[in-house]
């Protein structure tokens, strides 16, 4: 019967020329290869269609230990392989090189922003007089009159505006990971609208690394993640082989879906010298590989 | 047609120059005293070769300079007849064989010597045939040779054509080219060729050195950024005007600052590449001087500029578009403005074992795409379906650049629990660890520097930091699902926390 009601009502607005405002929702985007930057994960650009939309802003959620970090290294990584430059606004300083290296990322091709790392005791006044004094002549104080997060928070809000108004990156990421959700929830939603404008229409696509989906952009999609580590070894010698990373999508108007599984390994060889092949020593015993000068560094 | 001006010692280089630019735009300069003009064509403003040569030398003794003048159909016979004669010397067109042919050949081994030094400033010495104060234009054998800089070969051609008897430049030209090349070689040859007055090179005119200056005295001393910004927009036009016309581009900006406090406030900025924009060079003027403003109200504005020759682009139709580099400096300059110097570039890693290490270096993104990524391994797709292989899926590190303090409670050698003070970061009951890997390093500048015990936790992150460190890593899970990488101080057994396996 309601059905009945609702096809008449529909039929009467479009005699008069009225149905186009009866939109319940906002037409699906058409995906093509060059709208999308792939993430560089097979298994996730087959589920996204091709990788993460540019010219929108997404998001990477999760909790600790998700694997958010891994999955922005790797759209990093398979960015600056294509041959794009991009950019990450590094809330905290939070990166660490030798894990952006293992991830593949071309690092000259990686313009990172690092923000004011926070100190032994986090919010101490100790960080918060040492950043604002080295915010040069004023520029960039606090807006929001907040602590040392609500200010690194800000100040790598108008970097990242900066950066998509310079345009020409490929792939562009602010790591909110280590904001508090209240800081994020107490930031007005219209950040957000700003900075999909700012990124609308550009070549770009905007990631937005966070504890909890926050912007939920339209035209972008949101992966939320959770992870468990996966251990090997001897129960007297464990140790980390990898993670098991569980995403799932979600997107409003992108005809994209579902649960993804991947599997992230521990780094092995190179920088690490945790990770690079060396036996579990026991307690006591020197790790000589390691204590030796590094001949190559000049000594 | 070639004149040669040849000026006395201790004549300013700079008027000479400014005489022959006045009759020719073709100048060479050879030295500080000698330039070779093209004299073509003047005959239809002065008359013929005589009163060219005439009006040159009154138009130089009206600015106060002695000179002497030559006028040939080469520059090699000019310079040769202006080095050897005083005053005014003609050579009517094809007689520059003949003219030349009693002249030392010391002369020519002068010249011939100068030439390969890049440098005209004739050797003194000898008995003066001139007059006045010009010095003797040539010098002989002997005398030339006591340069230390003279070529060898040079030095040793005139000792052998010396020792053959040939005194004068018609003794030279005389000779079978043949012969002279069978016994001297081809530098013989080309003795022979400029003993007749034949250039080895034609003539290249100097370009006049361009200043890319602007100035501008203000009426009111300026304080702040913002109307400086309307000055060096203002001043920054015509000078973009003036490098369009050269077709170069500003490899250095100088923004000198004359203030009311009679300092003057200099900044000098790098480019990135050669900028020519006008309001990209005034942005990055105005955000150095964010960071550097000047102690006082501004009383005079100059902006200068190195030139460099402008970029030529060859933009692709495959690959995507970098930003120009005008977009990056600007970009840069508001970022480091934004977030502070070294806090804006590209990571480098660094030859050492300390966690953490890293350098920064400038963004600078090479315009070719690079190569393949590293190597690729396997990953597991879409729930139990294993997709094709890609690049490889490694766990990544949130490292603390400031490591937290924890306290670890430690049963048989293992930590069991993880508590720290930090707000946000969970602890609790260790439900798997790893480790411990140990780590040492830098121990060896302790002595050298006389730093005793181990670098502060705290700092373990920066590179910059060469204190040393000895320490446990160890992986550990806690009850709430994170990954964490703890280390332990040897030296203070203190325990913190390195970062989050994320």
């Amino acid at each position: 019967m309601a059905n009945h009601a609702l096809a008449v009502l529909e039929s009467a607005l479009r005699e008069r020329k009225l149905d186009r405002t009866l939109t319940t929702a906002l037409p699906p985007l058409e995906q093509g290869n060059d709208v999308c930057a792939p993430t560089g994960v097979a298994a996730i650009d087959v589920c996204l269609r091709n990788g993460v939309p540019r010219g929108q802003l997404s998001e990477l959620a999760g909790p600790r230990s998700s694997g958010r970090t891994t999955l922005l290294l790797q759209m990093l990584a398979a960015a600056t392989r294509r041959g794009e430059i991009a950019a990450l606004v590094d809330t905290f300083d939070r990166l660490d090189v030798a894990s952006a290296e293992a991830a593949g990322i071309d690092l000259s091709r990686l313009l990172w922003i690092r923000g004011q790392a926070l100190s032994a005791a986090s919010g101490d006044e100790g960080h918060r007089r040492e950043g604002m004094a080295k915010s040069a002549h004023g520029v960039a104080k606090s807006v929001r009159g907040g602590g040392p997060v609500e200010w690194a928070v800000d100040r790598a809000l108008k970097a990242l505006n900066l950066v998509l108004q310079a345009g020409g990156f490929g792939v562009v990421a602010i790591d909110l990971a280590d904001a508090p959700g209240t800081t994020l929830r107490r930031l007005p939603f219209t950040t957000w609208l700003r900075v999909q404008r700012a990124v609308e229409g550009r070549d770009t696509a905007c990631v937005l690394v966070t504890p909890e989906p926050i912007a939920r952009s339209a035209g972008g999609i949101t992966l939320t993640l959770a992870s468990h580590t996966v251990w090997t070894g001897s129960c007297e010698r464990p140790r980390v082989a990898g993670a098991d990373v569980h995403l799932r999508v979600v997107s409003p108007r992108r005809r994209v879906g579902g649960e993804v599984m991947v599997m992230a390994r521990a780094v092995e060889g190179g920088i690490e010298p945790m990770a690079a092949g060396l036996p579990n020593v026991a307690a006591g015993l020197p790790n000589v590989a390691a204590g030796l000068p590094n001949v190559a560094a000049g000594l | 047609m070639i004149g040669a001006l040849y000026a006395a010692a201790g004549s300013d280089p700079a008027r000479l120059e400014e005489i022959a630019r006045e009759f020719s735009p073709r100048i060479d300069v050879r030295g500080p005293r000698e330039i070779t003009l093209d004299l073509s064509g003047l005959a239809r403003l002065f008359g013929d070769a005589r009163a060219i040569a005439n009006e040159l030398r009154r138009t130089a003794a009206d600015r106060g300079l002695q000179v002497r003048i030559a006028i040939a159909g080469t520059g090699t016979a000019a310079r040769l007849l202006v080095r050897h004669r005083a005053g005014i010397t003609i050579v009517e067109p094809g007689g520059d064989v003949e003219a030349l042919a009693p002249l030392p050949l010391a002369l020519l081994a002068d010249l011939v010597s100068l030439s390969s030094r890049g440098s005209s400033d004739p050797p003194h010495g000898t008995a003066s045939r001139g007059r006045g104060s010009l010095d003797p234009p040539h010098g002989t054998a002997s005398t030339r040779g006591r340069g230390s800089s003279d070529p060898p070969e040079a030095a040793e051609l005139a000792a052998t054509f010396r020792r053959w008897g040939l005194r004068t430049l018609g003794d030279l030209t005389a000779l079978s080219a043949d012969d002279v090349a069978a016994r001297v070689g081809q530098p013989g040859v080309q003795w022979q060729r400029r003993a007749r007055g034949e250039d080895p090179a034609p003539l290249v005119p100097a370009v006049p050195e361009e200043r890319f200056e602007e100035g501008l005295d203000l009426e009111w001393p300026i304080e702040g950024l913002e109307p400086l910004s309307f000055v060096l927009g203002r001043l920054m036009e015509p000078l973009q005007a003036h490098l369009e016309r050269r077709d170069r581009g500003a490899a250095v900006l100088h923004v000198r600052l004359h203030l009311v406090s009679k300092a003057v406030h200099e900044r000098s900025l790098q480019l990135p590449a050669p900028i020519r924009d006008a309001r990209t060079l005034r942005t990055l003027a105005l955000l150095d001087l964010e960071s550097h403003p000047p102690g006082a109200a501004i009383d005079r504005v100059v902006v200068a500029v190195d030139p460099t020759p402008a970029r030529i682009l060859q933009y692709s139709l495959i690959t995507r578009p970098l930003p120009s580099p005008e977009q990056v400096s600007t970009l840069m300059a508001r970022l480091t403005a934004l977030m502070g110097d070294g806090r804006c570039g590209s990571p480098a890693p660094v030859d050492s074992w300390r966690p953490g290490s890293f350098a920064m270096a400038p963004f600078a993104p090479s315009p070719e795409a690079p190569s393949g990524g590293p190597g690729q391994v396997g990953l597991v797709g879409q729930v139990g379906q294993v997709s094709k292989t890609e690049a490889p899926v490694v766990v990544a590190l949130r490292r603390f650049r400031f490591a937290v303090p924890a306290r670890v409670q430690v049963e048989q050698g293992r930590p069991v629990r993880v508590t720290t003070d930090r707000r946000g970061l969970g602890g609790g009951r260790i439900e798997k660890c790893a480790g411990p890997w140990r780590s040492s390093g830098e121990w060896w500048e302790a002595d050298a520097f006389g730093v005793g015990g181990t670098g502060r936790a705290g700092e373990a992150g920066r590179s910059e930091n060469n204190t040393p460190w000895d320490r446990d890593e160890w992986d550990v899970t806690v009850s709430d699902g994170a990954t964490y990488r703890l280390f332990r101080e040897r030296d203070a057994n203190a325990w913190f926390i390195d970062g989050v396996l994320d």
